[in-house]
């Protein structure tokens, strides 16, 4: 039997093959207006996983690069805390050459002890340096200044690290602690920098032969091995910031990657949803020339 | 048998009558082309009892006497009702999922800014910005805000949740509920069958009423799978889901009944809605991210549960009652306590894309995956409803060309048989007026 067509039967399916065209050009113009591929999760549930972990992931990596900014800084705040006290105990070590050797006479010693004794307080104060409200040499103590100005030489901090998270279970200790540079002072008897410095001040001021010849020799020596150790700790902050800088332009073209790849998953390509919107426009159009020419027809029109 | 000389007048008049009826049944199918579940009519000629003639050799012979419409024949295939119907229930079915879903994928507004995933992010970040200034109470305030953001996030797509669960029970209870439309629809078959059997009885065929109680079941199917009995005298039985006794039997409708897996639209909205449901299991998967999330971060910020915890939850209802129990006194960000110290906050920001990420986007991509299949399952069953409801109207449907191809055709028998008629008439008229007047 063939088969019978019927008005309601052209009407219909010229009007569901219309409705699916408008369908998918609506479809096609949301994508073009949104520059989305993925919309909804229905779209894509796939590519919505993909593309939800990849935001994660990208939110992350600028996360990182914020605490690795924030961890630069403060090496550079510890870096030039460092070269100034470095300064100030070439200044002394100058200071003590001089007072040591026999030819200079006390008065000299007591102006050469008193401008270390201001040195210290100069180092005590650079000790002090702090980035956002926070004490770089105190630890974790980062409320408490290291060492008080014109008082005792104790450390008042901890010796904890800070540590900075620079990517994705990997962290980085930005702080040096002030004591095992520093020291706690005379009293500690510990060897370290304010320890030196006061011995100097103390052996200057005395005038005594056997001082003169404990700063030519003890003192001067340990005075030269504190200045190792700040040398030291500056390498390794530098060290720590190279490290840090190299972090930076890591994560930076991880963003990057992952900014394309979430692209590749969410953006619509725009060439192939223009070429898709003019195509379905064309078949939309000629679809209703088709169906208003169908549906008029009949024999209706032609019996007379 | 001698015949009458007036037999062929009464001919033309059958020729002519039952022309007139089929040009009626014709405007008829033309009248109703567009009307809904109409299936095409057809006047069923058939000859009427031929004369016995002795004819000149001395045999009988059959002398025809004309024509009759002996009834009007409704053109429908019953096997592709029933294919209709059972593919109705599966779009019924299909696009009340989709429907359902569609809201709740809307609530999710994902993947985008606004989603929990988003807010997620945010919330690691606040906890790595802590780490780097642990004692700033702004930092500690932001953390904070961002946090109970993240618990109205959940909150909102939970409550989004019950709301599509209680609408498609509200949904459920009007269509079967006193005056829905399964009572009605079950109520007007009912009364269809008392009229069609009281007219089969007469020895009639109420076409129109019977296509009208097709049409109601077609909706009906739509509701639920529907199965229909034949009881042989025009009435019929209609079993309706899994309810227990037929929803109509013959001219009895019994309704309310409890139905558990019908089929249909009422089947989906059952699914979704019933304890332990579609929704149901959305809200656990939900709840199970937020529990995930909530004893993940409690652990690490509460190490031996002595001290405070972050976030506070009910256990069953996680996502609706998580809540920020701490301040920005409270916030832990080291064991210690030292204001520099971070190795709690930088333990909880390596939860970033972690166990509580996976979960939300599974639970993400779970409800997009059963939309898709809705959606995919709704066009599939449409496309076959249609290729169906095709083949139906190739059978039942109304074709113009046809109708006007019958209308000519019938006109001209009409206008034959007026022919015959007169033709009739002129030979009466020979015998009658101008016989046996010779020499007059």
């Amino acid at each position: 039997m063939s088969t019978r067509i019927t008005g309601s039967m052209i009407s219909r399916s010229v009007l569901n093959d219309l409705n699916e065209v408008s369908q998918r050009l609506s479809r096609t113009q949301q994508r073009m207006s949104s520059g989305k591929q993925i919309t909804r999760p229905s779209d894509d549930p796939y590519g919505t996983s993909r593309a939800l972990s990849l935001r994660t992931d990208i939110a992350g990596t600028q996360q990182y690069q914020r605490n690795v900014g924030e961890a630069t800084a403060w090496q550079s705040v510890t870096d030039s805390a460092l070269s100034k006290i470095t300064e100030a105990v070439q200044r002394a070590r100058d200071l003590a050459v001089q007072g040591a050797s026999d030819s200079a006479g006390q008065a000299a010693r007591n102006a050469a002890a008193s401008e270390i004794d201001q040195l210290i307080e100069s180092v005590k104060q650079e000790a002090n340096a702090s980035y956002g409200g926070h004490y770089v040499f105190s630890g974790t103590a980062t409320s408490t200044a290291p060492y008080a100005v014109g008082g005792a030489d104790s450390y008042l901090g901890d010796s904890a690290a800070v540590a900075r998270e620079i990517g994705p279970g990997v962290s980085v200790q930005v702080n040096v602690v002030g004591s095992s540079l520093l020291g706690n002072g005379q009293a500690a008897a510990d060897g370290k920098l304010l320890n030196v410095l006061r011995d100097i001040s103390a052996h200057l001021k005395s005038g005594t032969v056997a001082d003169a010849n404990t700063l030519r020799t003890t003192d001067l020596k340990s005075l030269d091995t504190n200045l190792d150790a700040i040398s030291q700790a500056r390498a390794t902050v530098g060290a720590t910031t190279n490290r840090l800088e190299s972090a930076d332009s890591r994560l930076q073209e991880v963003e990057e990657s992952l900014t394309k790849l979430l692209s590749d998953v969410e953006d619509a390509d725009m060439a192939k949803t223009y070429t898709d919107f003019s195509m379905q426009q064309s078949v939309y159009q000629s679809a209703l020339r088709a169906g208003s020419n169908i549906v008029q027809q009949s024999l209706l029109d032609f019996l007379r | 048998m001698p015949i009458s000389t007036f037999v062929g007048l009464q001919t033309s008049l059958r020729g002519l009558l039952a022309h007139q009826q089929a040009i009626d049944t014709t405007s008829h199918n033309v009248a109703n082309a567009n009307t809904d579940g109409y299936s095409r009519q057809e006047a069923v000629m058939d000859p009427t009892e031929a004369f016995q003639v002795t004819t000149g050799t001395g045999n009988v012979g059959h002398l025809g006497t004309g024509v009759t419409v002996e009834g009007y024949r409704r053109i429908r295939d019953s096997f592709l009702d029933l294919q209709y119907r059972a593919q109705a229930m599966q779009v019924g079915d299909q696009e009340t999922r989709s429907t359902q879903l569609d809201q709740v994928e809307l609530a999710l507004s994902e993947p985008g800014d606004n989603g929990i995933a988003s807010q997620l992010a945010q919330f690691w970040n606040g906890w790595a910005d802590l780490s780097n200034s642990p004692d700033d109470v702004a930092a500690r305030q932001a953390l904070i805000e961002q946090a109970k953001n993240v618990a109205a996030s959940f909150k909102t797509v939970d409550t989004q949740l019950t709301t599509v669960k209680s609408q498609a029970t509200a949904e459920y209870t009007a269509l079967t509920g006193p005056g829905g439309d399964v009572e009605s629809i079950a109520n007007e078959i009912a009364k269809l069958n008392g009229a069609i059997k009281q007219f089969k009885a007469n020895g009639d065929s109420p076409n129109d009423l019977m296509d009208r109680r097709d049409n109601l079941l077609d909706k009906l199917s739509n509701l639920a799978q529907v199965s229909v009995t034949d009881l042989g005298n025009g009435s019929i039985d209609v079993a309706f889901g899994d309810a227990a006794t037929p929803l109509v039997s013959d001219t009895t409708v019994t309704w309310p009944q409890t139905l558990t897996a019908p089929g249909g639209k009422l089947g989906a909205l059952i699914d979704i809605a019933k304890t332990g449901g579609t929704i149901d299991s959305y809200r656990a998967d939900l709840d199970n991210v937020v529990k995930t999330l909530a004893d993940a971060v409690n652990v690490l910020h509460n190490p031996g549960g002595t001290g405070t915890n972050f976030f506070n939850y009910t256990a069953g209802s996680e996502a609706a009652t998580l809540s920020v129990a701490v301040t920005t006194a409270t916030v832990r960000t080291s064991t210690s306590g030292a204001a520099g110290a971070n190795d709690i906050a930088l333990a909880i920001t390596g939860l970033r894309g972690g166990t509580p990420d996976k979960l939300y986007t599974g639970f993400v991509t779970r409800i997009g995956g059963d939309l898709k299949n809705a959606q995919r399952g709704e066009s599939n069953a449409n496309v076959l409803l249609n290729s169906i409801q095709d083949r139906r109207q190739s059978t039942s449907g109304v074709s113009m060309d046809e109708e006007m191809t019958n209308l000519v055709r019938f006109q001209r028998g009409y206008q034959a048989s007026a022919r015959t008629m007169s033709t009739m008439d002129q030979m009466l008229d020979t015998l009658i007026n101008r016989t046996g007047i010779v020499g007059l």
